[in-house]
């Protein structure tokens, strides 16, 4: 047995003995009935945020404020990996190939087709389980099929930049911001919901400020994991040959 | 009656899957090299995925007891669809790029993508 794997099943070993005096010494049970904010969510969800999905409901109203923190988070950490994985000169790669004809068509039907479900679960995250960050995390997946099928190069060379994406997701985070702090104007708090937003739009429901949040989350996250895609993407030489550069 | 028929006829794709699953799993543990246990491997999933997954969306429209039905078959018919395109471009790529690596070690009676790429 090599030591990794020694030093692995002792780590397993004492977390899960661990685990387990803590379950009997401090006798932590499960709970057996809902707690009062829970039935409070369930029974009021509808007429305070006028959205049927209250898990939408929580996350971009009543707790609102942590979610739009929570994207700040994201994207300072997308910031910081662009930050370090930058390369001064223009990326220029020796391989355009890319994969084979029966490859491209297949990838052009497929990303259409994840394209209209990421956006399906993003506009519908206030009536259905989804909304912005799943619905921006499918559409992402697009970039990391076309990245291998089409080559990087190619996406560069049309001006898909992880820098430009990155600006993206800062535009949508200000929009995100906006949709926040416009209500202030107003007088009310910030992150207010139904007493700013409309609740319909040309007679569909919009649950009022929860579809812009995920129209805009879906960008931001869609546009920051394509940026991440497309600079994880860039071979380990050419950093290699940034370093030895002197950068 | 037409439901019933449409019921067995998606109990009998279901089975026939499973078939193809089990001939898929013994071509994959007996096939010489990659090339044709990746056949086996494809065959398991167009034969053994995407036949019982029509299958299943035939039994659920052959069902009009079970609540949500439709969704049911809808879905299951989208999805063994997808599949469809997917699962072959899968094994495509797989066998491109071994055949690319020249990674595989194998006695070809007849090679001839081997044959284009010399020329």
């Amino acid at each position: 047995m090599s030591k990794r794997i020694l030093v692995l099943l002792i780590i397993t070993i004492l977390s899960l003995l661990t685990s387990l005096l803590i379950t009997l010494l401090l006798g932590v049970k499960a709970p057996t009935s809902i707690r009062d904010l829970g039935k409070y969510y369930v029974a009021n969800t509808i007429q305070d945020t006028a959205s049927p999905e209250a898990v939408t409901a929580i996350v971009w109203d009543y707790r609102g404020l942590d979610t739009i923190y929570e994207t700040t988070v994201l994207y300072m950490a997308i910031v910081g990996g662009l930050a370090i994985s930058t390369i001064s000169r223009k990326v220029q790669l020796k391989t355009r190939i890319g994969l084979t004809g029966i490859t491209r068509t297949a990838t052009r039907i497929t990303v259409l087709l994840i394209a209209t479900i990421a956006f399906a679960i993003a506009l519908h995250g206030h009536l259905t389980p989804g909304g912005g960050f799943p619905g921006g995390s499918a559409m992402a997946i697009t970039a990391m099929l076309i990245v291998p099928v089409y080559t990087l190069q190619s996406l560069l060379e049309r001006g898909v930049t992880s820098t430009r994406l990155v600006a993206a997701r800062g535009l949508a985070l200000t929009a995100i911001g906006l949709v926040a702090i416009l209500p202030v104007l107003r007088g009310l708090e910030a992150v207010t919901n139904q007493k700013f937003y409309p609740s319909h739009i040309a007679g569909m429901l919009i649950s009022g400020s929860l579809w812009f949040y995920n129209f805009f989350e879906f960008l931001a996250v869609a546009s920051g994991f394509a940026a991440v895609a497309l600079y994880l993407s860039i071979p380990e030489e050419l950093y290699r040959e940034e370093l030895r550069g002197g950068g | 009656m037409i439901e019933q028929i449409v019921f067995w006829v998606g109990s009998t794709l279901f089975i026939i899957g499973g078939v193809f699953d089990l001939l898929a799993s013994i071509g994959m543990l007996r096939f010489p090299n990659f090339y044709v246990r990746l056949h086996a491997a494809t065959i398991g999933a167009i034969y053994g995925a995407v036949l019982p997954l029509i299958g299943v969306s035939l039994m659920a429209l052959g069902s009009p007891d079970i609540p949500g039905n439709y969704t049911i078959a809808g879905a299951s018919f989208v999805t063994a669809i997808i599949l469809l395109i997917v699962a072959p471009i899968g094994s495509h790529v797989l066998a491109h790029a071994a055949h690319r690596s020249k990674s595989v070690t194998w006695s070809p009676v007849i090679d001839l993508l081997e044959e284009d790429e010399k020329k």
